[in-house]
């Protein structure tokens, strides 16, 4: 959690624990969003926050306008994204083997809601008048590089800097870490309202 | 900036991080782009050749690193081409990327915008395209064989084709 300051850092816990209720209830089964980073990066490390490999990851991304925007991204290893299709589905983990339709809306979906619900105790946390007034884009669904990945959702904050701010956290179901998790990219708007929430200047 | 010595370049395929330039005499220049886009610049004559990979279409005067804006991405890797060479290089361009990834937004995709830009940057330095892929919605992995100009590119789910 590196530069950045212990309101900003309680702000986005809150958040992971409201969408933790929100996974938990849309999965009907023990589940929990763990703050991993919380820090700012130089572009070419926060490039491979999701894996430096050319294994394809999976996942939905929703581009948040508002009073706290930025890209909200849900990502997950091929086959870990299957499972938690699976897990939304009511399958067996392991009964999808290929992406379908299904699957996809099914990743999509969980991104909605589990986004939603991290974003809006931040929101209100950081003076938001209104938290209903974020805008979420529909998720898309991706399936590509890692690195590909990141740079689409980075692109709105490099224009300013060569560092970015990024959120990440990761799902725990069943009481297991997953490797699936959301990638938060704030805005450059919603830089500004984090560094003056921290009392710090930017969170850099 | 990536510079990797001849006998490294040989062994290795050379890494251009995001918003980098990397020049090479010998052996694989490679990157990944999503809304990026790769332009390679290749003397062959000299057996020469750059890569950048760049972000966004212009720089508005916040010129560091180079190779991150389109518009001073191309003079620069002139710049260092000449100073490996020793004299002007003679280049032909070839660019990868420029993809829209998620579908967020209205207007012109960040993507487009910088295929555009570069294309606009490669005519003013009289340097001809011979060869792109560019656009779609899919992550490229690009990789440059400096000995013969090839560009492979390579997607999830779309196949490799060869520039």
């Amino acid at each position: 959690m590196s530069g950045v300051s212990h309101e900003i850092e309680t702000l986005f816990r809150a958040g992971a624990a409201q969408a933790s209720r929100a996974l938990a209830a849309w999965l009907d089964r023990p589940a929990s969003l763990v703050v991993e980073r919380l820090e700012s990066l130089p572009l070419a490390d926060a490039v491979a926050v999701l894996g430096r490999g050319d294994e394809p990851i999976c996942g939905a991304g929703m581009q948040v306008a508002g009073g706290l925007g930025g890209v909200i991204l849900l990502t997950a290893p091929d086959a870990v994204g299957l499972i938690l299709a699976d897990l939304v589905l009511g399958r067996s983990p392991g009964t999808s083997r290929a992406w379908h339709d299904l699957e996809r809306s099914a990743v999509m979906e969980t991104a909605n809601i589990v986004g939603c619900r991290y974003l809006n105790p931040l929101a209100t946390g950081l003076g938001v008048e209104d938290a209903g007034a974020l805008i979420p884009s529909p998720p898309c669904f991706v399936r590509d590089f890692p690195a590909t990945v990141m740079q689409a959702a980075l692109s709105m904050q490099t224009a300013e800097s060569d560092s970015v701010l990024l959120a990440t956290t990761e799902f725990s179901i069943d009481g297991v870490p997953t490797r699936c998790g959301l990638v938060f990219v704030p805005d450059a708007a919603a830089l500004g309202r984090l560094a003056a929430a921290g009392g710090r200047g930017r969170p850099a | 900036m990536t510079r990797p010595t001849d006998r490294a370049a040989a062994v290795h395929a050379d890494a251009v991080a995001i918003g980098r330039i990397g020049v090479a005499t010998q052996g694989m220049l490679r990157t990944f782009v999503g809304s990026c886009v790769a332009v390679a610049l290749l003397d062959r004559r000299r057996g020469l050749a750059a890569l950048a990979h760049v972000m966004l279409p212009a720089s508005h005067g916040a010129a560091t690193p180079p190779g991150k804006f389109a518009d001073t991405a191309v003079p620069e890797m002139l710049r260092l081409l000449a100073e490996r060479a020793g004299e002007a290089p003679a280049c032909t361009a070839k660019l990868v990327g420029g993809a829209r990834m998620f579908a967020f937004g209205t207007g012109t995709p960040i993507g487009e915008q910088n295929v555009a830009a570069l294309e606009h940057a490669l005519a003013v330095a009289r340097i001809p395209v011979i060869a792109r892929d560019c656009g779609g919605d899919c992550g490229r992995r690009v990789s440059v064989d400096v000995a013969t100009g090839a560009v492979t590119v390579e997607t999830v789910g779309h196949g490799t084709r060869t520039l």
